[in-house]
């Protein structure tokens, strides 16, 4: 579906945002893509879907070339940005306007989002909602494209306690085999029980990409004793609760994915962990 | 599909503009006809075409202002040329189109109620298209829209070439344009010439009067104009496509 190859891209020259990346997203999968601030997470986002283009490398999406911006591609392609636009249109219009520019975009779908979301008067203007409830719409909007990839920068942020909730629930059930979801995300919390992969950029690098099946077969995360200790644990972090490990997995025990602690993980160390895969 | 024209995705595009725009575009053009009512002569009226246009040119890709709109802008489904085309239509031939309209209405209204209030009997005339049509001079209701035109092909390049206070940069940029081009006409008189007088005489500014020594150098200019909106269409196409958010 994309495929990035050796892509390498900066804003100035002095500083690389991202090098010689590469990377394939396939149909069927909601990619988690975590990284620290300036790793150049929302800059791979936009390269996927033209907004920025490659200085070194080749990217790939759906055959197309994206800094071309074919309109047949962008009608395959939803983003929502973290940051929203400014549009002065009622939730109505906005529908009426920018949902025919997407083939399969379904109105029965997006009603029904808005439902979940507690959003039923479309008559409210969009530059009078809340960051939060204008967040919601393009969330509803975008699922109710039905597009081959939809990308989502921090789609959380802003979202009360329990839109989080009914975000998952919504993604999960708008998911397909013929469709691919990229989510760049701080809140780790919030991809619980959704994500099946886990991107990991550090130094504008791709340094770890597994699918959740993976990991917890050749990770353990567990909660241990202070004084507990063997060669086995990669990476501990102390808590009031203990200390939460990650551990390699010679026996392939069951764990629950922590995808906090697996991210410090692979950021203090990488090495030792990526051998693993 | 149709990669490169698609009218339907240009019909599209201008639902999008007027839907989104609708109360300011009501609110504008309301405001002409008062503007109108209140005053018809030719020169204000070229003027306020003029004016006016150029700050609405300069504000067709104003969505590249704000990082999160030109994103969203870029991705609609729609490609360059189509998005080009329907800022053309729009900055050029619907705001020409609606001026006449709200100035045709406006004079009208203006002279009737004057009529009405003081008991005057000024007849309904319209100056504007009196003396762009009807005279057999120079100037043509054609030449003036085609000036119109160009100007605002070139604040429609500002727009998208510029990412702030674009009117400001662009009107900038053409003097400094207009001012090195000055300095090339002395370039070329001081190099043929050996001074910067021609038969003892001061020479003249202008360009037109080139064509005294270079026979042919108003005709070329002549094309250059008619050539000059093409150009900046041309150039505005290009400078959307490679444009990065």
């Amino acid at each position: 579906m994309v495929n990035v190859q050796e892509v390498t891209f900066s804003y100035s020259k002095k500083a690389r945002l991202i090098s010689n990346m590469s990377l394939e997203l396939e149909a069927g999968h909601i990619h988690g893509l975590l990284g620290k601030n300036g790793e150049g997470k929302s800059t791979l986002l936009k390269l996927i879907s033209g907004l920025v283009f490659p200085h070194v490398g080749n990217i790939d999406t759906f055959g197309f070339k994206p800094q071309k911006r074919h309109p047949e591609m962008l009608q395959d392609i939803y983003f929502l940005p973290e940051e929203l636009p400014q549009l002065t249109l009622s939730i109505q219009n906005f529908e009426n306007v920018y949902a025919a520019f997407y083939p399969k975009f379904n109105s029965e779908q997006f009603n029904n989002y808005l439902k979940e979301f507690d959003i039923t008067d479309k008559s409210q203007m969009l530059n009078k909602l809340s960051h939060g409830q204008k967040k919601k719409v393009f969330v509803a909007f975008g699922l109710a494209t039905n597009t081959k990839l939809l990308l989502m920068d921090e789609p959380t942020n802003g979202l009360d306690i329990p839109s989080k909730g009914q975000f998952r629930r919504m993604v999960a059930s708008a998911i397909d085999d013929t469709r691919c979801l990229l989510i760049s995300t701080h809140q780790v919390h919030d991809l619980d029980s959704l994500i099946d992969s886990i991107i990991i950029m550090d130094k504008h690098e791709i340094v770890f990409n597994q699918d959740i099946n993976n990991i917890t077969n050749k990770l353990l995360f567990r909660v241990a004793d202070r004084n507990t200790t063997d060669d086995t644990v990669l990476y501990s972090e102390d808590t009031l609760r203990g200390l939460f490990q990650v551990c390699k997995n010679p026996n392939g025990e069951d764990s629950k994915l922590d995808i906090e602690l697996l991210f410090n993980a692979v950021l203090s160390n990488k090495n030792e962990i990526v051998k693993l895969f | 599909m149709n990669a490169t024209l698609n009218i339907n995705r240009i019909w599209l595009l201008l639902q999008r503009y007027f839907i989104e725009n609708k109360q300011r575009e009501l609110s504008f053009w309301g405001i002409a006809i008062v503007v109108f009512m209140l005053a018809h002569q030719t020169e204000a009226v070229t003027i306020y075409l003029f004016i006016s246009g150029l700050i609405f040119a300069g504000n067709t890709f104003k969505s590249f202002n704000y990082t999160p709109s030109g994103m969203h802008y870029l991705l609609i489904p729609a490609t360059h040329t189509e998005k080009l085309i329907t800022n053309i239509l729009l900055s050029t031939f619907y705001y020409f189109a609606m001026f006449v309209i709200t100035y045709t209405i406006g004079t009208f209204l203006g002279i009737n109620i004057r009529n009405l209030l003081w008991g005057d009997s000024i007849p309904v005339e319209f100056d504007l298209f009196n003396t762009y049509w009807h005279n057999s001079g120079n100037i043509s209701f054609w030449n003036m829209f085609y000036s119109f035109a160009v100007l605002q092909s070139i604040f429609m390049l500002g727009s998208v070439y510029f990412k702030r206070n674009a009117v400001f940069k662009t009107i900038l940029s053409y003097f400094v344009l207009i001012f090195v081009l000055f300095v090339i006409q002395l370039f070329i008189l001081k190099v043929g010439y050996g001074s910067f007088h021609i038969d003892n005489h001061d020479i003249n500014l202008q360009f037109m009067s080139f064509n005294d020594y270079f026979p042919g150098f108003e005709t070329a200019f002549k094309v250059l104009g008619y050539l000059s909106l093409p150009f900046f269409w041309l150039v505005t196409y290009f400078r959307l496509t490679e444009k990065e958010v």
